[in-house]
């Protein structure tokens, strides 16, 4: 795939959310994402949402990249102190016998408090790349659709405005580009085309990258010839060969419908170049990733 | 009185072949006889339509094969129309209450970006589904997610938000505000100062609809618990069985983990742990073809990639066995080898087969 012509891809935002279906290697891009950024522009940041382990795995122990875990409550106190004027305050009010069980149960501002996090952070440091490790398909969907619901439920005071700096600041085209993660298999498949015209027609934010990972590695169609000889000449190799050609099939099938349904995604709404990521026999490390994006001139 | 099926949990991480599985296990069930409902918590559009379903709220026959046609039942709720679903199953009966939640801009809002909604509406079809159903074995497959046990405590920490102190405060507030908006003042109660913090990070409109709206929700609070016990009893009941998925990728081992660790807390433990694309051996054909060089370069190369990848995915298999035999130690294995198809229905007919010598395992019953 590598020897293929490269048209030059758009340049990524300061921000750059990395989206997909679950265990498609979403981390392990991201971390790769921001490892190239680190070693091309000297400062990058990965922030992860949740307990940081995996993306903790994924950069490995000898990273430039500063690696920053959103938690949910942190992140909760910190953007009712920015409404509030105060930490203590804050803290205060979120403890509150009824103001805790409807924050519990109400996620929704726990979700906009930590994208208020994210664009904190990307504000208060300029020049610096900072990688968003998103949830995945439905929820990192839900996430980037509500500052703009919350804007218009609210109307007015501080929370409409919080949502209103994080569509100016954060959720805006001139600032994040969506880098959405996929595999070739057509359930992974489908889903990534409802979230990339989701992420167009409801966010309002077209995905800029469309990788897809784990790509088989091509075969040389003369195995089929051959193997299709073989099969002709019966017996034992012949019966085993009719496996193999199953098998050998099935994977150009699969290749061929993965490019097949994102090249339609691309020539449509999308205007982004597939990038198709080999298969590794392992979990790849961040710097590989990154080895390969630069390549690409994807970073 | 409704019989109690047998029902299997399924969770893990994304992407480990869970809802194939779980669909895997339900048509190997259902080609013993035994009448059985796949609830798909998160569905795949590919899969149910490969499988004659439609993602709805309606229980609807799968069509997979001739053996389970009568036997195997699908649920598979749409995730972005939960928030109608919900108002309207607890309001059922109650047309005008209905109408003024969906009316409410809050409900709308918050309980469409509410992260677990999808989970207990889900929860609350499949309790209504089990009472009308008569289901020997019910199969559930949860998010792909590690909050995926936490839709166990969802409807019990929305029950007590409903019946708490909180809802009767927030109404005489959303009252208190809209008459006066002066802010507290010096010697004001600590209350008093919570509510006009609240009355400012909100504001006095948005605050009086989620008064409304929690004055609406405390109508049908006992229906809502109602459906929060049962979800319960099915979830941690003596008849639920957790069967763990993972797949040789470094944050599926570290969600299965996770998931086990949760579990004890409930005083459960997994049933078995399916683990998908971990090979046990290379199958006798690509033996045959490795055995035999054929001379043709590409053919050769084609054999000694797939023989690799066998290889490969072995050793991560073994790996992971070992791994969890130490971690849940006592807790079955099932391994399940790498298929490759471009037809997801027969992914599921061939893993089904494969399974039904695990039955005993994976759904003790």
């Amino acid at each position: 795939m590598s020897s293929a012509p490269k048209e030059k891809l758009p340049p990524l935002g300061p921000v750059v959310l990395v989206t997909g279906k679950g265990g498609v290697g979403k981390t392990t891009l991201a971390a790769g994402l921001a490892e190239c950024a680190a070693a091309r522009e000297g400062r990058a940041v990965l922030i992860e949402f949740g307990d940081g382990e995996s993306g903790k795995r994924a950069l490995g122990a000898r990273t430039k990249v500063v690696h920053r875990v959103v938690d949910p409550r942190d992140a909760m106190e910190r953007a009712v102190a920015n409404v509030l004027g105060s930490t203590l305050v804050a803290r205060l009010f979120i403890g509150n016998f009824a103001v805790k069980p409807m924050l519990r149960a109400a996620p929704a501002l726990r979700e906009l408090a930590m994208l208020e996090c994210v664009r904190i952070y990307a504000d208060e440091h300029p020049g610096v790349r900072v990688v968003v490790d998103m949830p995945a398909t439905g929820h990192g969907l839900a996430w980037l659709r509500l500052p703009a619901q919350m804007r218009d439920m609210f109307g007015s005071g501080p929370l409409h405005d919080l949502s209103e700096r994080l569509i100016e600041r954060l959720v805006a085209p001139s600032r994040c580009s969506v880098v959405v993660v996929t595999l070739p298999e057509r359930l992974v498949l489908s889903e990534t085309v409802e979230l990339c015209r989701a992420l167009e027609v409801e966010v309002g934010l077209p995905a800029s990258r469309l990788i897809v990972n784990r790509f088989p590695q091509p075969l040389p169609e003369a195995a089929w010839d051959a193997a299709r000889a073989l099969e002709a000449r019966g017996g034992a190799s012949g019966a085993a060969a009719t496996e193999l050609l199953r098998v050998l099939d099935a994977r150009k099938t699969v290749q061929r419908e993965a490019l097949e349904v994102l090249a339609g995604e691309a020539s449509g709404p999308l205007s982004t170049r597939t990038l198709v990521y080999g298969e590794q026999p392992d979990d790849p490390a961040a710097g590989d990733v990154a080895r390969w994006l630069a390549e690409e001139g994807a970073a | 009185m409704t019989k109690v099926p047998v029902t299997i949990v399924c969770a893990g991480g994304g992407g480990v072949g869970k809802t194939t599985s779980s669909a895997a296990l339900a048509v190997a069930l259902a080609r013993t006889g035994a009448r059985t409902l796949i609830v798909t918590v998160d569905p795949a559009r590919r899969l149910a339509h490969a499988m004659g379903v439609e993602i709805t709220e309606v229980v609807q026959p799968a069509h997979v094969e001739p053996a389970v046609e009568g036997k195997l039942f699908a649920l598979m709720p749409e995730p972005r129309r939960s928030t109608p679903t919900f108002a309207r199953v607890l309001f059922e009966g109650r047309p005008d209450d209905l109408a003024r939640v969906m009316r409410n801009p809050v409900y709308a809002t918050m309980a469409d970006a509410a992260a677990g909604m999808h989970e207990i509406v889900s929860l609350i079809l499949v309790a209504k589904a089990v009472e009308e159903g008569d289901y020997d074995y019910l199969v559930i497959d949860t998010a792909p997610s590690r909050n995926a046990l936490d839709f166990v405590s969802y409807p019990g920490r929305l029950a007590v938000l409903f019946e708490g102190r909180a809802v009767t405060w927030l109404g005489s507030m959303a009252r208190n505000v809209a008459e006066d908006d002066r802010g507290p003042g010096l010697f004001a109660s600590v209350e008093k100062r919570v509510e006009s913090m609240f009355a400012r990070i909100l504001n006095p409109r948005v605050l009086k609809d989620l008064a409304q709206l929690f004055a609406d929700l405390a109508l049908v609070k006992d229906r809502f618990a109602r459906f929060a016990r049962m979800s319960e009893r099915m979830l941690l009941g003596e008849r639920t069985r957790y069967v763990l998925v993972a797949a040789p990728t470094g944050s599926a081992q570290a969600d299965v983990s996770f998931l086990a660790r949760k579990l004890s807390k409930l005083n459960h433990r997994p049933a078995a742990l399916v683990l998908n694309r971990s090979d046990q051996a290379e199958p006798g054909w690509l033996g045959t073809l490795g055995h035999a060089a054929s001379g043709e370069e590409a053919l050769d190369a084609a054999v000694a990639q797939v023989r690799l990848e066998y290889a490969t995915r072995k050793r991560a298999g073994d790996k992971l066995a070992a791994l969890f035999a130490r971690e849940l130690a006592g807790v079955p294995q099932v391994r399940m080898p790498t298929l490759e198809s471009p037809d997801p229905v027969e992914i599921v007919r061939a893993l089904a087969t494969l399974m039904e010598p695990h039955l005993s395992v994976l759904a003790r019953p």
